[in-house]
């Protein structure tokens, strides 16, 4: 699908009250122009329960279940178990979490769910940190990221840990389709929306990145910019995991991290030995990656 | 017993402002509290706090629905939200607006004091955070808090949230607005439309609030009723659309977080929806053509 | 023809599911529950009972998976224990606020520390205030036709709320005792499919079902839970009315009274307690002494009305508990005093006994009777709480 292809219509419509900026309400709003109004959603405690809607206003036309933070895997799997029993296997179920949802209290529902190959798509959008409840870290944020809980002491500053890599972990499940995103690739972005859509049956994970101007200390303006940037430096590496067989979509520039890490505020105190060191993440990173393409080649 | 209800958006600081004035109040040897009202909103929505200060002990834990002063960060917030409502006919609007306070229309009467407080902020702070220079023209337009309590206040919250180098340039916007208030009556011209909410009996409401789209007197309710809630009040910067330079690319279109920008029937290209727009700008970053500017 | 053959109060329980034609399951094992896991599989795999089997990774899972399959529109099913319900903890309210009529057994077991695996009710105690609607059984036949019934019950559009079903573990859990097998058409015809109309995930009519809510609507609707609670009184009523004219078997409702004729007192019990009580009260009966037992079935809702009758009638009355609720004294002891305040002044006395799994004897009812009859002749409580059976503590 092109981009001029979206449909106009919304399934996310206006009046949700993300911040100005939000890269996760970006991120719905096209995952949602691709599923269609034949899609039932879930959402964990996050943001985007809170801006997608605030009783008795709902930003989602299609239906939409929360139930709880840590089960969004499960609860998506509970809805397409009941969708089999009703005759109803077309309409994709698709749980939206974030990425501490997904990470951290959800992996082990998540990593059930795709042991079982439940019949869902899960959507984690990943803004690198608990916002909703304030910008804690997560086990997806970066390292030497600030955040509320890693703030910057005299004694330590930013998170000391590197980002945990989800998708890898995915693949570990043999899912059958793993693919990480960004706004900054628009038809790289559709086509692996489309193809989780898709791909009926059985279990379907996409990270996608999600910037998040007040919790990165950012302008509200950068979301598209950043998106580009975190791929060109090899701090994600865009991929599809379709099957077994491994395609990497997008060979990085290997644009210096530092690029990168100058818009954000949250990285403002980072030492040249921790820029160094981000440096040095993102080159394993993009081996590591290459490597495992290689091997599910 | 005095009680203070302040106006913000998130992200201007308003929780800290109330808090920095219980402090203030505090130190003076009085009980102050301060809190949030938390909705669920994000940054640039409006938001309220509000701070009560009493020679005694103050037990009342409800919200303030009568204040005798209000404080209002931001100018625009009195386009769409009644700030001066509860407000008592005795009491006190304490504004951050260029304005002199007979310009300035509140709906209702009173005794008002306007400072530029965005001006006092860039001068001193070098960016357009008021929540400490709004504190200084509050202890000169009423008096009932000196303005070294103030600075104090202002050093004892802010000092550990933004670090004490940044809470000192705080407290000095504080001191530089002390001096630059007007003082006097507000106009009474503008009514507000009547707040609507719908607020179901048990029986009315769907059980276990499982709703689908209805129409009731205050709105549309349950899935796709969000459009009823026109977050364009929270904008600041609004984006400037140039028909000519723009190649319908519709980059703006696929990057708008809140769905503002709509295609049009050739040969138009896309519209802007102003009801939805929060202002944030991605729409001119990601323009290839320059068709968009953000303007104040 | 309804079939009568001897099994374990575990495969009551699997088997409650199967006529009840529940269409999805997920379950995760725990002793003493594991066996009705096992056998529901076992009615899947063998082609017995047409649902969807979910072998989820925790019973936190479990339970999410029933919300959301119920909340989609179907009939589902869990069952657990002890460990495994404090897991479930936070997804029961939702269950509940969301008035998600699911029926879960839950075998009565002690919860850890010290870890144990026999019987005890602080498990599903601990639950009492999260919506869901209790019942206790006393034999293997209770449990398997509560289960139909708490459908029944639950799924009222006047209740819609979930259901427990207690069962105590090993003594029920693990027994075999004879149970008759209604017919499934006889269950059909009582028990016609689940089709909701409050709550439903339909992409054609899209609904919101789980709203962050401020709190201009959540005191409503904890009312809307409260009234459904209540009605649920009047319902399960009607439910072993109908249950007693199909199937022949009457429980007397929310609580059953045995030998209560002109009982001067009577002893309140929750579970299989309940029928070791029935031969004391025989042999206390051929003493000459005038006792009677209250067996509380339901006791969520808490029948108040029905105990208050009760209390009207008798000079004092005893409440046997199987858990405490530390510094006070066992909940049902609680709930009864709580009942009878401002309407009854007779003695109330409560008793701890059986807890992490020890044998009630005899001889230990004997004491609740004797001590409640004392009560009674004395009009007065002399010790509320008496922890019956306790090394080093004085009954
Ligand atoms: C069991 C439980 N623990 C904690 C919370 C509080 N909580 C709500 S949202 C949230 C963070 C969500 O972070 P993430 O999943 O990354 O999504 P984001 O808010 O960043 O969009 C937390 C910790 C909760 N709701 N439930």
């Amino acid at each position: 699908m092109k981009m001029k292809d979206l449909p106009e219509e919304d399934w996310f419509v206006n009046g949700h009250t993300a911040c100005p900026g939000c890269g996760g309400a970006t991120v719905v709003k096209i995952a949602m122009k691709v599923f269609g109004p034949d899609t039932i959603t879930y959402f964990p405690a996050n943001c985007l329960l809170v801006f997608g809607g605030t009783y008795p206003l709902n930003s989602f036309k299609v239906p939409y279940l929360h139930v709880l933070f840590e089960n969004s895997a499960i609860c998506a799997a509970g809805i397409s178990r009941a969708l089999k029993r009703l005759g109803k296997t077309d309409t994709s179920v698709v749980a939206f979490a974030g990425d501490g949802g997904t990470a951290d209290i959800g992996i082990q529902a998540l990593s059930g769910a795709a042991e079982r190959n439940e019949d869902i798509i899960y959507v984690c959008y990943d803004n690198e940190a608990y916002m909703n409840t304030g910008i804690q870290r997560s086990g997806a944020t970066p390292f030497g990221a600030w955040t509320t809980t890693t703030p910057v002491g005299s004694v330590e500053a930013g998170k000391g840990e590197y980002k945990k890599d989800i998708p890898r972990i995915m693949m570990a499940h043999d899912a059958p389709y793993v693919a990480t995103a960004t706004l900054g690739f628009i038809p790289d972005l559709l086509k692996k929306l489309e193809k989780a859509k898709n791909k009926k049956g059985c279990f379907r994970y996409l990270q996608i990145y999600a910037p998040c101007p007040p919790g990165w200390r950012m302008d509200a303006s950068l979301g598209a910019k950043i998106s580009k940037m975190v791929v060109d430096t090899g701090l994600w590496t865009l991929y599809e995991f379709e099957d077994g067989k491994m395609t990497i979509n997008k060979k990085p520039k290997m644009t210096p991290v530092e690029e990168y890490t100058k818009l954000q505020g949250r990285f403002r105190h980072l030492t040249k030995e921790n820029l160094a060191a981000l440096q040095k993440y993102a080159e394993d990173k993009w081996r590591k990656d290459q490597a495992l393409a290689e091997a599910y080649s | 017993m005095y009680e203070v209800r302040f106006h913000g958006r998130g992200g201007q600081g308003a929780v800290m402002a109330a808090q920095a004035l219980a402090d203030a109040a505090f130190v003076e040897g009085n009980y102050a509290v301060a809190f949030p009202w938390f909705g669920a909103e994000r940054r640039g929505a409006p938001v309220l706090a509000f701070t009560r200060v009493d020679e005694n002990k103050i037990n009342i834990k409800t919200r303030v629905y009568n204040p005798d002063y209000i404080v209002v960060l931001d100018e625009k917030l009195m386009d769409f939200v009644n700030v001066a409502e509860g407000l008592s006919p005795d009491g006190m609007a304490i504004l951050n607006s260029p304005l002199d306070p007979e310009e300035v229309d509140l709906g209702m009467s009173v005794k008002t004091a306007t400072v530029d407080a965005t001006t006092v902020a860039l001068e001193v702070l070098g960016a357009p955070i008021t929540n400490s220079a709004i504190l200084g023209a509050f202890a000169s337009a009423t008096g009932l808090v000196s303005i070294d309590s103030v600075k104090q206040g202002i050093l004892d919250i802010f000092g550990p949230r933004i670090g004490d180098k940044l809470a000192e340039k705080n407290a000095r916007a504080a001191a530089a607005a002390h001096d630059r208030i007007k003082i006097g009556k507000c106009k009474a011209e503008r009514t507000y439309p009547e707040a609507k909410k719908w607020l179901p009996t048990y029986q009315e409401m769907p059980l276990s609030l499982a709703t689908k789209p209805t129409k009731t007197d205050s709105g549309l309710v349950g899935p796709g009723s969000s459009v009823e809630n026109k977050t364009g009040s929270w904008r600041t910067f609004t984006p400037k659309y140039d028909e000519e330079a723009c190649t319908n690319c519709l980059m703006c279109w696929f990057y708008c977080p809140d769905a503002a920008i709509k295609r049009l029937e050739p040969p138009k290209k896309v519209g802007f929806d102003m009801d939805y727009c929060k202002g944030c700008g991605i729409c001119e970053e990601v323009c290839p053509a320059d068709a968009i500017e953000m303007v104040r | 023809m309804a079939e009568r053959r001897i099994v374990t109060g575990n495969y009551a329980a699997a088997y409650g599911a199967l006529l009840s034609r529940v269409e999805v399951i997920a379950a995760y094992p725990i002793t003493p529950q594991t066996f009705i896991v096992e056998h529901v599989s076992e009615f899947v795999n063998d082609g017995k009972l047409d649902a969807e089997y979910m072998p989820v990774e925790s019973e936190h899972s479990a339970m999410s998976a029933c919300v959301a399959a119920t909340a989609t529109g179907v009939r589902s099913y869990t069952a657990t224990s002890s460990q495994g319900l404090a897991l479930m903890h936070e997804v029961l309210y939702v269950a509940a606020g969301l008035h998600l009529p699911i029926v879960m057994p839950v075998v009565n077991r002690t919860i850890a520390a010290p870890i144990g695996i026999w019987c005890e009710h602080n498990d599903t105690m601990a639950e009492r205030d999260s919506g869901w609607l209790q019942c206790f059984c006393e034999n293997n036949q209770e449990v398997l036709d509560m289960v139909v019934q708490a459908y029944k019950v639950a799924e009222n559009t006047k209740v819609l709320l979930p259901v427990m079903v207690n069962l105590d573990a090993f003594i029920l859990s693990h027994t075999v005792e004879p149970v008759e097998f209604p017919d499934q058409k006889d269950v059909d015809e009582f028990l016609p499919r689940y089709d909701p109309k409050h709550a439903y995930l339909r992409p054609k009519d899209p609904m919101v079902v789980g709203s962050f809510a401020s709190p201009e609507y959540i005191q409503e609707f904890r009312y809307q839970t409260e009234e459904s609670t209540q009605n649920a009184k009047e319902v399960i009523r009607q439910v072993n009315d109908e249950f007693a004219e199909k199937f022949g078997r009457d429980y007397g409702g929310a609580v059953e009274e045995y030998r209560m004729d002109d009982a001067e007192v009577a002893l309140i019990t929750l579970g299989t307690v309940s029928a070791t009580t029935r031969d004391v009260v025989d042999e206390l009966r051929d003493e000459g002494k005038s006792v009677g037992l209250v067996k509380m079935r339901w006791f969520r809702p808490y029948p108040t009305e029905i105990i208050r009758d009760i209390a009207s009638r008798v000079k004092a009355l005893g409440v046997y508990d199987r858990a405490m609720s530390f510094g006070t004294g066992g909940p049902s002891y609680m709930d009864t005093k709580s009942a009878l305040y401002g309407h009854s002044t007779i003695p109330v006395l409560g008793f701890l006994a059986g807890l992490g799994g020890r044998d009630v004897m005899v001889k230990d009812i004997r004491l609740m009777f004797e001590r409640t009859l004392e009560a009674a002749k004395k009009d007065r409580v002399e010790k509320e709480v008496t922890w019956i059976g306790t090394r080093g503590v004085q009954p």
